[in-house]
């Protein structure tokens, strides 16, 4: 329940400050929203499965930020960024596809 | 995270890590799961078994939770407003680029008209001036002259009319008209003896050039548009003929022949070819000249 709220109150933070992007991490900025994504998703799964824990799930969270980031970041600077960020979205796209895979098993026990 | 650092200590023994026998896709399917969770929850599990009586409660209040899940929201609706807003502005951008383009090309249109008049009107000044003596009639007669022959003033007389045009069906750069095949036919005409020349109404002059820029051929720095018409004023009657014999019509020959161009010649018994500016910046007049 805390965590819906949390979410509200983060969008509606979102919308209402609308925070400007520097324009050195504007790049980086989807690639973090897919990585948080996955954080996000393995967190319900966890969740679900009954092993949830916040450390885990912080520390997960912003790893996965951060090195998302940074990949992206030295793919720009050794000229293969497009691809990097190709690779990275996909690799979390399968995880994040398994994991609501397995959240839908749970919730609808099919 | 953490799939690469530390492994569970029941595996870590005999066994290569999954990551290293497994398909990397198959991995990653498998393992889509933080391994840290089921780690953690397991240490709790023995941690819980090793102290039975202090059994904390697994799940905090959830308020870090929740937090970090408010980041996540607000980095979501950044990214969204982000991408929204730039899309907005670059259409904005488009737009605005697109409605200065017009707004220049009317004024552009605007001043060339403005031009066209002043020019009548100085004209017209300049003949009622020199006609009011008689003594100037002579060089108003002149300009006219010295107009006409370099194409500054409108003419009128015999000629031909001549329609270049690509050849049907074919859309292949080969089988277009280009610059040069119009710049032959142009001197083709001048050898067959044509007095005065427009290429689709733009008046020859001896600053004229036939040259392709931007994908169009230009001529005195406006672009034409197929099918090419040249009206060229001169004998109506020999002209076709001597044209056929210029090296140019024989490269018009060759061209319909081989390439597929089309081209038409048809006498015309009045012809009207417009006046066209020719200004000169750096040729100044000789002093002592100044005859026709």
């Amino acid at each position: 329940m805390i965590a819906i709220i949390g979410l509200v109150v983060g969008i509606v933070l979102g919308l209402v400050l609308t925070p400007d992007v520097p324009l050195a991490m504007e790049p980086y900025l989807p690639i973090a929203v897919v990585a948080a994504l996955d954080a996000v998703f393995g967190a319900f799964r966890a969740f679900l499965d009954g092993i949830f824990d916040d450390k885990v799930f912080v520390v997960s969270f912003i790893s996965n930020v951060l090195i998302a980031a940074v990949i992206v970041f030295l793919g720009d600077k050794l000229g293969v960024g497009a691809q990097l960020s190709t690779g990275v979205v996909v690799v979390l796209g399968i995880r994040i596809f398994s994991n609501v895979a397995a959240i839908r098993r749970h919730l609808f026990h099919a | 995270m953490g799939e690469m650092t530390d492994s569970p200590p029941e595996r870590s023994s005999k066994r290569l890590p999954p990551q290293a026998t497994m398909g990397l896709l198959d991995y990653l399917t498998t393992h889509a799961l933080d391994e840290d969770y089921a780690f953690v929850s397991r240490r709790k599990e023995m941690a819980a078994k090793a102290t039975a009586a202090k059994t904390r409660p697994t799940r905090g209040s959830g308020a870090i939770g929740a937090f970090v899940l408010a980041i996540f929201a607000v980095l979501v609706v950044t990214a969204a407003l982000q991408t929204s807003r730039n899309s907005v502005s670059s259409e904005q951008e488009r737009r605005e680029l697109a409605s200065q383009v017009s707004a220049a090309r009317a004024q552009l249109e605007d001043e060339r008209a403005l031009l066209r008049q002043l020019r009548a009107e100085a004209a017209a000044l300049e003949e009622q001036q020199l006609r009011s003596d008689a003594s100037a009639q002579g060089l108003l007669d002149s300009i006219n002259l010295l107009g006409a022959k370099a194409g500054t003033l409108p003419v009128r007389g015999p000629g031909v009319r001549l329609v270049a045009d690509n050849a049907p069906g074919s859309a292949t750069a080969q089988s277009e008209v280009l610059d040069s095949d119009l710049q032959k036919l142009v001197n083709g005409l001048w050898a067959a003896g044509a007095e005065a020349i427009a290429l689709n109404g733009q008046r020859l002059t001896t600053l004229s050039t036939i040259r392709l820029a931007g994908g169009a051929i230009t001529v005195n720095a406006r672009s034409l548009r197929r099918p090419y018409v040249v009206t060229a004023i001169g004998n109506e009657d020999t002209l076709p003929a001597r044209f056929a014999e210029s090296s140019g019509g024989q490269a018009w020959l060759d061209l319909q022949r081989e390439v597929g161009l089309r081209l038409s010649i048809s006498p015309v018994s009045s012809l009207r070819l417009p006046g066209t500016e020719v200004s000169l910046r750096y040729a100044n007049q000789e002093e002592s000249g100044g005859t026709p």
